[in-house]
């Protein structure tokens, strides 16, 4: 077997290894590179199209750091393609758990680093599905671990130190929950530039963890590369057709997200969760068919914002603030819009405001065979009751209902990150528990 | 931009370009007749179908078959409007103005297909601003409501009586004669979300499905009459639901019908059926779902029935394309009648029917989506 080598870096990687980048990965350049050209017109792309795409451009060799603070995932700017995994936990007891998390860790530490895979002996199952080749690239992968209320039950004596607001996800009134589709001991986030990169990540974990992990449920989610790639200056739109995320928390605002995102030392938490987040999942399915059957100014005092700009109702810029307490604003947008309900902008409901990290998603079709799919709702909050849990329940019976129905998700929470190698995901969990 | 008769009649010719993608009539050049160019050949017009305004027209008819030829414009086989003998090669003009509805023209040898002239009805800007309020469209709408709302009530006072006294099959026999009614005034009894929630949720909307506490309403006695085969444990949720529709009855009495939930009410009677009645999902314990789908469809028509003037006034090629699908529709659910008492098990829609109901319901999904709209209602 030859030994497994890790990129240290890309420059390192470029340098070390001769046939990186590989051919593939220079035609996959060469022909995105010549799409932009000709879409922008500009002339840009005409030395790229030459076929030469120079190595730093090759996005497989995108990383996100494993060590840190926090667990990547939440902050930084969301990749094409998600992959949301709910598991049951099988280990026995503490031991096995703690087994499970640090198995877990240095899986993600090698797949999000990428690296040289174990050559295979032919008589045996090769190590590895073998997606990425044998030189599995990072593709910007990302693996953010959470864990579920469920996890704090008896199995594991862990009880006393469940997260204080972390339970079971509530019925709210328009939801139809399908139980195959709900809760989960823990849950992980896999985001990366390519489908197949997340199929790989999760293909290791299944492999490397049998006796301690089953799957529950699981939900592919997908974003427009192109908007991605302008983020900043483009939003996003959802399956809905209106923009989605405009009045976002600003992530590189480090005091708004130590505020609003994580829960820190100032909180009645206990200590093993300083450094995480409270997650939310909700899987809402939309009537895709009578969406596009309704009236486009319905469409638009359904959320609030014009479909074609999304500034919201009355307004010129998608950034523009509404000011509610005016008179003729007040009038353009609805009270029950869903911008207004969500964000009323209140100095009472900053409190209330969330960091959505939301995909879209499709799957197959309803019995009636109608189309099947919506939005895979993600975000992150320091305080799950002031947060997901009040703005949705403002959102309840709001007009938008009359199109969405919320089938599936879960509360979890997402670890805090780890310094370094020396450490495990959920290290503080075991050592600050009693025995 | 106005183009000159010339290059209109050229373009058009050309292309065969749908004259319905350009609505010049209804806002500028009121006192100049617009040109329509049709073309005679040997086999037929280009275009066969034609749209014209109610206002003053100049179709231009060009002959480019090898005979003469006249060209009429017949309305119940009789002609309206005819230009006789064209010459092979030579253009001729008709001026006309028509009242809008549909109409046929004659193409040609006697035996070539007839093609479609559609007149459509003005538009006007003080049209869209100023919608009709629709006043006695909504009484009428109400009657029929309240009428519905009654009759529910009495639909669900025989099957509550019946599942009090324990008597199985005789509630089993109530349930869909019943819960007919509330089908047929949906869009209504939803503005009452709680009612709604109270009467008509599903198992699905529970996490614990059918063992959910929360789950009541008209299929939580479905569930246990049909799947539990018992009426043990049901006067609780007898009681409610008779409570409910008595509630429902007098906030239908009191209800502001506005021209929105009028009109949108049809789209969404339909939208019901698309999403929920054809998969058979709405009526799982009893299967009775057939004559959910009737009640869903005969709410709609009847929407359809009050505004059918202005639809017709408005746009007469969508109302007749309503009426063909509502047509289809009726006929395929006419076989699963069973005599004079409601509808077979939807366990016996065979999958052809069921396939061949999906097609006009979608059809009729995306009309009715049109008829707000249509009639300039927000």
């Amino acid at each position: 077997m030859r030994k497994t080598s890790e990129h240290p870096d890309t420059a390192a990687q470029s340098a070390t290894s001769p046939d990186v980048p590989s051919r593939r990965a220079l035609l996959i350049g060469a022909g995105l590179a010549g799409g932009a050209a000709v879409l922008s017109g500009g002339d840009a792309g005409a030395v790229q199209a030459s076929g030469i795409a120079p190595p730093d451009n090759d996005s497989t060799l995108d990383t996100q750091p494993f060590y840190g603070e926090h667990q990547s995932g939440i902050l930084n700017p969301q990749p094409p393609s998600a992959i949301i995994v709910s598991f049951d936990v099988l280990a026995s007891d503490r031991a096995g758990l703690r087994q499970l998390f640090q198995d877990l860790t240095k899986r993600i530490a090698f797949l999000t680093k990428g690296g040289e895979i174990p050559a295979a002996d032919p008589l045996m199952p090769p190590p590895d599905s073998g997606i990425l080749g044998p030189d599995a690239r990072p593709d910007n992968l990302t693996m953010t671990v959470a864990l579920g209320a469920s996890l704090f039950d008896q199995r594991f004596g862990l009880a006393e130190l469940k997260p204080k607001q972390l339970t079971a996800m509530e019925r709210f009134s328009n939801d139809a929950l399908d139980a195959k589709f709900c809760h989960g001991d823990l849950l992980i986030q896999f985001c990366a530039n390519t489908a197949e990169t997340n199929v790989h990540a999760l293909r290791d974990i299944l492999k490397n963890t049998p006796a301690l992990l089953a799957i529950r449920w699981k939900m592919d989610g997908f974003l427009p590369p192109n908007t991605l790639k302008k983020a900043g200056t483009e939003t996003n739109r959802n399956l809905m057709g209106f923009k989605d995320g405009t009045a976002n928390l600003d992530t590189r605002d480090m005091r708004v997200m130590n505020d609003m995102v994580w829960v820190g030392s100032q909180s009645d938490e206990p200590a093993w969760t300083h450094g995480g987040s409270y997650q939310v999942v909700r899987l809402i399915r939309m009537t895709a068919e009578r969406w596009d059957r309704t009236p486009l100014g319905e469409q638009q005092k359904i959320f609030g914002r014009d479909k074609t700009t999304g500034a919201p109702l009355g307004m010129k810029d998608e950034r523009d603030i509404p000011n509610y307490t005016d008179a003729a604003q007040g009038l353009s947008i609805p009270r029950d819009a869903h911008i207004r309900l969500a964000n009323p902008r209140t100095p009472s409901t900053q409190a209330n405001l969330i960091l959505r990290r939301p995909f879209n998603f499709s799957r197959e079709l309803t019995a009636a065979g109608q189309l099947d799919m919506g939005l895979l709702f993600i975000c992150y909050q320091a305080n799950l009751d002031a947060g997901f849990r009040t703005v949705q329940t403002r959102l309840n019976g709001e007009p938008l209902e009359e199109y969405i129905k919320p089938f599936g998700g879960g509360y979890f929470f997402a670890l805090s990150g780890i310094r370094d190698a020396s450490s495990y995901l959920a290290k503080d969990l075991f050592e600050r528990s009693p025995a | 931009m106005r183009l000159s008769p010339t290059v209109t009649a050229f373009a058009a010719s050309l292309s065969g370009l749908s004259l319905v993608a350009l609505p010049a009539w209804s806002a500028s050049g009121a006192d100049a007749p617009q040109d329509i160019a049709v073309t005679i050949g040997d086999k037929g017009c280009v275009p066969m179908e034609l749209t014209a305004p109610p206002s003053k027209v100049s179709f231009k008819i060009k002959n480019e078959s090898k005979r003469a030829v006249e060209w009429e414009i017949l309305k119940n086989q009789s002609v309206i409007e005819e230009r006789e003998n064209i010459l092979p090669g030579f253009v001729s003009t008709l001026t006309a103005k028509l009242d809008p509805g549909e109409y046929e023209m004659t193409c040609g040898l006697l035996n070539n297909p007839k093609g479609k002239l559609t007149v459509k009805a003005a538009i006007t800007v003080e049209d869209r601003s100023k919608p009709r309020d629709f006043g006695p469209e909504i009484v009428a709408y109400k009657a029929y409501v309240t009428g519905e709302a009654e009759q529910l009530a009495t639909g669900t006072r025989t099957l509550v009586d019946a599942v009090k006294a324990g008597k199985l099959e005789e509630a089993q026999k109530a349930y869909a004669p019943a819960h007919f009614h509330y089908e047929r005034i949906e869009p209504v009894a939803e503005v009452f979300n709680d009612l709604d929630k109270s009467m008509d949720s599903r198992a699905d909307d529970y996490e614990n499905k059918e063992k959910d506490p929360n789950f009541a309403g008209f299929h939580r006695l479905e569930f246990g009459l049909f799947s539990e085969k018992s009426t043990a444990g049901l006067n609780e949720y007898a009681d409610r639901l008779m409570k409910d529709a008595l509630d429902l009855k007098g906030r239908v009495a009191t209800l502001d019908i506005t021209p929105k939930i009028l009109a949108g009410g049809a789209a969404e009677l339909i939208e019901e059926v698309a999403a929920k009645k054809i998969s058979g999902e709405e009526d799982r314990y009893s299967k009775t779902d057939l004559w959910d789908f009737q009640a869903n469809v005969d709410g709609a028509q009847k929407i359809v029935a009050l505004l059918r003037q202005d639809i017709t006034a408005r746009d007469p090629a969508l109302i007749a394309q309503i009426d063909t699908n509502f047509a289809r529709v009726d006929s395929k659910l006419a076989k699963y009648k069973n005599g004079g008492d409601g509808f077979k098990s939807y366990d016996s829609l065979t999958p052809e029917d069921q396939k061949a109901l999906k097609g006009p319901i979608t059809a009729l999904a995306e009309d009715l989506s049109k008829l707000r709209g249509t009639l300039g209602i927000d």
